[in-house]
């Protein structure tokens, strides 16, 4: 699948975003502050996407924030096996999982009512106007964690299953999988 | 909406959505969408989701993000990563070594003062002059000052400094130069600051504050210095 598709011109295997994104780095390590902001602008919104996607509702920027920050410190470990954006999504990732433990654990600390939490949801839902993209939301929000993070990566943001299952932590069979069922999921509750 | 039966289509669809195909392909899979309405419902889906997600998600703020992020030029600058560690490493020692020149010149001055003080007789007076061999203490501040190029106001500290304590006790500043000459220490209070150095001479007034209380009359006869009885305005 993946090898059928074509992001861009590829050179040596990897494509002009992916040489381009090697070569920031690269300007990064020698001192360029200026190539940090460049690499930033590229890959902020998808990131930013991907949060959405994966339900992420607040401090959207904080988390884009940290995984650049995470990112940024350990630039050196990067060995560009995998696109330079894959990695950030493997990082944010990490750090949405961490986030949504440390939420449970404060949620049951609390003791949040179940009405508390749906109260609001209802007021982030107002912000979404068009009925349609409410009930898009709706149905992935029905989607299992797993499955949301699968069909984001791969409608919102275009990656192939090898990508996914690398950002994801999985096997590009089982994110063939993830996504099939996913679609199937929406497709159902569009049509109750 | 139902499932078009060909799956390796239906699978390229969110690839066609993101121009991921080459030419050949795209073509390949856009003939078919053309020719399959389940096919075109479920890429107006996907359209519909990608739309979406853009739309519920907030634009990211590049400054902030930028603003957290470390600095490549410390970060990487001459091949060392932990180049960041490195000043406040040297910071650390350089506060070490006032912290030990504050303890040696605050103890030692201690320790003289009280031979000093406590006995009066002029034969030990001269064993403290002696292990000095600079006559004027003073003059022990441009020596250092030449030797360490010191930023000018920090100069004019040290001087300020040094002028006050001679107003204070001669016998004291005398005593506190010559345990000063005697340890070393006299280039590391030439590059304190002036916070530093206030610092100091608070320590040192303190412990001048046990032969203060007891006004005991001292005659050094030393040449070139005052009695310590004398009053410090004279």
């Amino acid at each position: 699948m993946s090898d059928a598709t074509s992001a861009g011109t590829r050179v040596g295997g990897r494509s002009d975003d992916d040489q381009r994104d090697l070569e920031l780095i690269a300007r990064w390590k020698s001192g360029d502050e200026r190539a940090a902001t460049e690499i930033v602008e590229r890959h902020a919104q998808a990131l930013a996407r991907f949060a959405v996607s994966s339900g992420e509702r607040s401090e959207v920027d904080e988390l884009v924030q940290d995984t650049f920050v995470r990112a940024f410190h350990s630039l050196d470990g990067f060995r560009g096996d995998s696109s330079f954006r894959t990695w950030l999504f493997t990082i944010e990732r990490r750090l949405l999982l961490d986030r949504r433990r440390a939420e449970k654990r404060r949620r049951d600390r609390t003791e949040i009512q179940e009405d508390d939490a749906a109260t609001a949801y209802d007021a982030l839902d107002s912000v979404v106007a068009d009925e349609t993209q409410q009930r898009l939301r709706d149905a992935m929000e029905r989607l299992s964690p797993t499955q949301r993070e699968v069909f984001g990566l791969r409608v919102g943001e275009g990656l192939s299953y090898k990508e996914i299952a690398e950002a994801v932590g999985t096997t590009e069979g089982a994110a063939r999988v993830h996504y099939h069922n996913a679609m199937r999921a929406v497709k159902e509750f569009l049509n109750e | 909406m139902s499932d078009c039966p060909n799956a390796e289509m239906r699978d390229l669809l969110p690839d066609l959505l993101h121009e991921r195909l080459d030419a050949s392909l795209r073509a390949a899979v856009t003939a078919h969408v053309g020719a399959c309405e389940d096919c075109r419902a479920e890429l107006m889906l996907l359209e519909g989701v990608q739309r979406m997600l853009t739309k519920q998600t907030p634009r990211v703020d590049v400054t902030y993000v930028v603003g957290a992020l470390p600095l490549a030029s410390r970060k990487h600058a001459a091949g060392q990563p932990a180049a960041r560690v490195a000043p406040q490493r040297r910071w650390a020692d350089w506060r070490v070594a006032a912290a030990v020149a504050v303890l040696a010149v605050g103890g030692t001055s201690a320790a003289l003062m009280e031979r000093s003080n406590a006995i009066v007789i002029p034969g030990d007076t001269v064993q403290v002059v002696r292990s000095n061999p600079t006559p004027e203490p003073v003059q022990a501040t441009p020596a250092t000052v030449a030797g360490n190029p010191t930023p000018a106001p920090e100069r004019a500290a040290a001087a300020q400094s040094t002028a006050h304590t001679r107003i204070r006790s001669t016998d004291t500043e005398q005593v506190a130069t010559t345990a000063n000459d005697g340890l070393g220490v006299g280039r590391s209070i030439g590059d304190m600051s002036q916070k530093q150095l206030r610092a100091l001479l608070d320590d040192i007034g303190s412990m001048q504050a046990v032969p203060i209380t007891e006004p005991e009359p001292v005659s050094l006869k030393v040449e070139g210095t005052r009695s310590s009885s004398e009053p410090e305005d004279l």
